[in-house]
């Protein structure tokens, strides 16, 4: 099965045509590279992979399947009811001075009980007697702003980055995305989120569930933290951390979520040779317990060591894809890293 | 009059006060683009500076002179507010955004709430100044009128469709400096200026732009717009109080956003478009819901093109 | 470990002494009554901590929700209805009546980028304000709504005389509140609303459903308003008229919160304290001393204390941002386990 399959996704942001025609499959398991000079469209793949982007045209599958709400029954059900009770709420707005008049004010008489059936059947009188513009009128343009609303919010949250993240794809970013004023913990136990199922109720209650749900995700990430070696600053704000920890930071946030598929954005982006040799170790212990990774990467070195295969991108369109063996003997990828070869 | 007089009326009194609203909005939207701040303050600079005009014109004694006169006074009004609300609005940024630069975008707008609130205040202050124009100041609070220096006959001689000088004298003001305003953003060398650190603020400073600069004078020019615009409002109106900044700086703001804020087209129609339905509403359902009408219709359209009517999706940088 | 008093366990607990300050006085001195305001105030600045505060989102319309509360509250329970359902009933509704209302706006508008959602709620809070003066078959218009019931303990209703039993309700409501929000901010819920204040796109990125956890958040602070909006409606015993809850209201809770420190329950508490004791104390004693010493009233302007509240309110806005950008109590970092 493959983990990730790309098909021909083209992104365009008004004239600029960012990544064109990009194709590729990942197996499970892999360690998988996207190369490129700067600027050859490699994060703006990897945000309409990941559906921070729609892409203009493409497929992108995980696990053989396409991550999108569908158009079902359900969803048709809930805009028409949504359509619905706007119409019946304009109706209502628009009218109540009448309809309040007639079913409440009508009936009741000061410090008497309230005839509840004379008031029911006044209002539904009231209703009935409405004119045109008032009833019909206002249940039609309700009714067409509040279904067209629902349409257009629920076309807008079709492909969003929190679906594709909980069908098990989670990413890191070139510029760390970190929470910096929450501790190391609950920057880990964040990406833990959805896999917790104590709701609303459970926490204003403090019910068991909620107290054995703590318990245990608040070791698992203790656990990931001393996995990417910060166990002992577990409790500090995210924003004192040193550069290089904090790429590891968002590695083990992004691993919290127990995802199939992580896409790394320059891991070792500003990292020093040793705490390199660290990443393609955590890398490689990553991929040995199961998780397929996707990275982008300038070193060379780390790509060649720890890829099993290599996309490389140039101008967004993909000259070649490979085995490193392969990817080193083509011209084109030469040429194209012929100047971060020198420093890389 | 008939149904479709009655019509043409409305709008073009719809159409007079769309443009003040949109001389309005221009600021706010000036400021948004290049520092994406609401400037909450703005309607507030726009309030003192038609009290400003109230007080030099009752320190002239404009009212007595001659009717040719009166119009060199007003002539005097509109530069006195324009150069005093833009320096108004750029100390503002000098003394309670600058220092916030790199603070979150929600301590620079709660900063513009506290300006705005302390404008208000002022307005009411001056309010109660010792003077004929504001009532010998006894009741601060209280609304001024604003006197008519502009004649009121009908342009249009026996139709029953009023077009005053009033109306004239709006469009007469206000288009000029929108075109100025165009050519200044789009031609100049400040405007490149302004539309670099707009895009990229860090970006332009390393390009040489004196980013602070550049800020310092959008906010002179909206607050001058907004100056222009409190004096127009006062002759067309004929009536300002400290708390009209609030109702106006909601009017223009809205504008700006349903044009798309940051666009200079966008806050003119906006302007054009929250003026007409004002005046629809006020004539065809009731003045009394009238505001409540004009929100209802900004959130209608905020849900169906977030990024207002002419605005265009600013992507975030990931 | 050894349990120890936290800052919000003492300043409850003073607050729970105070009314004894009394029997020091020579004269009475009304302290618990003068208090009240603060504690109504807490409460709804609470509700505002969660929205603007936890979860970022820029709440300038908090005062319609208080109003919606408010009018719901008197409708449900004013004898010139037909409902009367009593009290605590009429209290306990007001907080779904509020999470509604805060659907309503929220659904729409959630999705909008920060400066333009406080921009709706802005607009809401004025929509709520000519909404209510203009139904006025329902809402008695600008009259408002009285007499509102008070609790009854014991058969007989309570009055305006009852202070301290007055005061200890509303800090037993203001305690309720507080452990509500404190069980909900060292949660997973709090923590997702801490995430989408730092970095929203990341917390989505992370599978954090943001429309739902903002929405969440909305409604809890226009519940938590709404409950605040009946309760003040209940100690004045009318909803008074609509623009009780206007835009200065709304400005107020954002100073409480703004100045006693964004995100924080004992910063909110601390600014609260500050802010009303500086509106509704201070002024008023100073406006009736001048009063007494002859001078003040109409004849000018600038000595009338109430006329110097916007600019204080200004003031403290722009300096707390300046000076003390995170309050006068910031936020820790949780440094347990949440």
């Amino acid at each position: 099965m493959s983990a990730l399959s790309a098909q021909a996704i083209t992104m365009r942001f008004g004239g600029l045509v960012a990544v064109q025609d990009v194709s590729f499959t990942v197996q499970e398991h892999q360690i998988y590279a996207v190369i490129g000079p700067n600027g050859a469209g490699k994060t703006t793949l990897f945000n309409a992979i990941t559906g921070i982007y729609e892409p203009t045209a493409g497929v992108v599958q995980f696990f053989d399947r396409v991550v999108c709400l569908t158009f079902s029954w359900r969803s048709a059900i809930r805009i028409a009811l949504t359509s619905l009770a706007c119409a019946l709420a304009t109706v209502i707005a628009v009218n109540i001075q009448n309809l309040w008049q007639a079913s409440i004010i009508e009936n009741y008489v000061y410090a008497q009980p309230f005839p509840w059936s004379n008031g029911l059947r006044d209002l539904f009188g009231a209703l009935c007697g409405l004119s045109f513009a008032s009833g019909v009128l206002a249940a039609i343009l309700g009714g067409l702003a509040g279904g067209g609303a629902a349409l257009v919010l629920w076309w807008r949250s079709r492909r969003t980055p929190d679906l594709i993240a909980r069908a098990g794809v989670a990413r890191t970013f070139q510029n760390i995305r970190l929470f910096n004023e929450l501790s190391l913990v609950q920057n880990v136990l964040v990406g833990m989120d959805h896999r917790m199922r104590a709701g609303f109720w459970s926490a204003l209650f403090r019910s068991p569930r909620f107290h054995a749900e703590r318990t245990r995700f608040h070791a698992e990430a203790l656990e990931l933290l001393s996995f990417v070696g910060l166990a002992d600053r577990s409790h500090d704000a995210a924003g004192s951390l040193p550069y290089g920890f904090r790429r590891r930071l968002e590695i083990a946030r992004a691993l919290a979520g127990k995802p199939r598929l992580i896409l790394l954005d320059e891991p070792a982006a500003g990292m020093n040779h040793s705490e390199i040799v660290d990443l393609i170790a955590l890398i490689r212990r990553v991929r040995d317990a199961g998780t397929t990774v996707v990275l982008i990467e300038h070193h060379m070195r780390l790509v060649m060591g720890v890829s099993d295969r290599i996309l490389v991108l140039q101008y967004g369109r993909q000259i070649a894809e490979g085995t490193p063996a392969e990817i080193r003997a083509n011209p084109a990828c030469v040429e194209a890293y012929l100047g971060t070869e020198s420093h890389g | 009059m008939q149904d479709y007089e009655v019509f043409l009326q409305q709008l073009i009194t719809g159409l007079s006060n769309g443009m003040i609203i949109a001389l309005v909005a221009l600021g706010y939207t000036m400021v948004y683009g290049i520092i994406e701040l609401i400037n909450f303050a703005h309607g507030d600079v726009f309030m003192l500076g038609a009290f400003l005009a109230l007080t030099l014109l009752g320190a002239l004694g404009m009212e007595a002179w001659p009717s040719h006169w009166q119009l060199a006074g007003v002539a005097i009004m509109l530069l006195a507010s324009a150069g005093f609300c833009g320096c108004l609005n750029w100390s503002l940024d000098r003394v309670a955004y600058r220092p916030l630069r790199r603070a979150s975008k929600l301590s620079l707008l709660v900063s513009a709430i506290g300006c705005s609130f302390i404008c208000t205040n002022l307005g009411l202050f001056w309010g109660g100044m010792p003077m004929e124009v504001f009532a010998g100041g006894v009741a601060a609070a209280a609304p001024k009128d604003f006197p008519q220096l502009i004649p009121q006959f009908n342009i249009l001689g026996e139709s029953a469709i009023r077009i005053v000088p009033a109306d004239v004298a709006v469009l007469v003001v206000t288009v000029p400096l929108m075109i100025a305003l165009v050519y200044l953003v789009k031609r100049t060398r400040l405007g490149r200026a302004m539309r670099a650190v707009a895009q990229d603020a860090t970006a332009a400073a390393l390009m040489g732009i004196p980013v602070d600069r550049v800020i310092g004078i959008t906010f002179f020019i909206g607050g001058a717009l907004g100056g222009f615009a409190s004096v127009v409002y006062a002759l067309y109106n004929n009536t300002i109080g400290f708390q009209m900044g609030y109702r106006a700086g909601m009017d223009a703001f809205t504008a700006a956003v349903l044009g798309g804020i940051g666009s200079l087209p966008g806050a003119v129609l906006g302007g054009l478009t929250i003026g007409c339905v004002r005046a629809m509403s006020d004539q065809y359902v009731e003045t009394r819901w009238t505001n409540t009408i004009v929100f209802g219709i900004l959130i209608l359209i905020l849900i169906f093109r977030p990024s207002g009517l002419l605005g265009s999706t600013r992507r975030e940088k990931v | 470990m050894r349990w120890r008093p936290g800052p919000i366990v003492c300043i409850l607990g003073i607050a729970a002494v105070l009314p004894l300050i009394e029997l020091f006085l020579p004269q009475p001195a009304h302290v618990s009554e003068a208090v009240r305001g603060v504690f109504l105030y807490a409460i709804l600045a609470l509700g505002l901590n969660v929205v603007t505060g936890y979860a970022g989102l820029l709440n300038l319309g908090i005062a319609a929700f208080m109003a919606i509360g408010a009018y719901a509250f008197a409708i449900l329970t004013c004898e010139i209805y037909p409902f009367q359902i009593g009290f605590w009933p009429g209290l306990l509704l007001t907080l779904p009546v509020g999470a509604l209302a805060g659907f309503l706006l929220g659904a729409p508008t959630l999705r909008l980028r920060g400066d333009y959602l406080a921009i709706v709620t802005l607009g809401f809070g004025e929509i709520v304000q000519d909404v209510l003066k203009n139904l006025d078959v329902v809402t008695k218009g600008t009259q408002g709504i009285n007499p509102v019931p008070a609790p009854s303990l014991g058969g007989t209703m309570w009055t305006a005389e009852d202070e301290y039993k007055w005061y200890y309700l509303l800090l037993a409501l203001l305690i309720v509140v507080i452990l509500a929000i404190r069980n909900l901010e060292r949660s997973r819920l709090g923590r997702a609303w801490f995430s989408i204040r730092e970095d929203e796109l990341a917390s989505r990125s992370m599978g954090i459903r943001v429309e739902r956890i903002k929405m969440l958040a909305f409604s809890a602070a226009a519940a938590i308003a709404a409950f605040a909006g009946g309760l003040s409606t209940s100690v004045l015993s009318s909803t008074g008229e609509p623009s009780n809850y206007d835009f200065q209201v709304s400005i107020l809770a954002l100073c409480i919160v703004i100045v006693g420190g964004i995100g924080s329950i004992v910063g909110v508490l601390v600014g609260a304290l500050v802010m009303i004791g500086l509106n509704s104390i201070v002024l008023v004693k100073a406006t009736a001393v001048l009063e007494t010493m002859g001078i003040g009233g109409q004849s000018n302007v600038l000595l009338s204390p109430n006329n110097w509240k916007y600019l204080i309110f200004g003031l403290a806005l722009v300096l707390a941002v300046r000076l003390k950008p995170h309050g006068l109590v910031p936020p820790r970092i949780e440094r347990r386990a949440t």
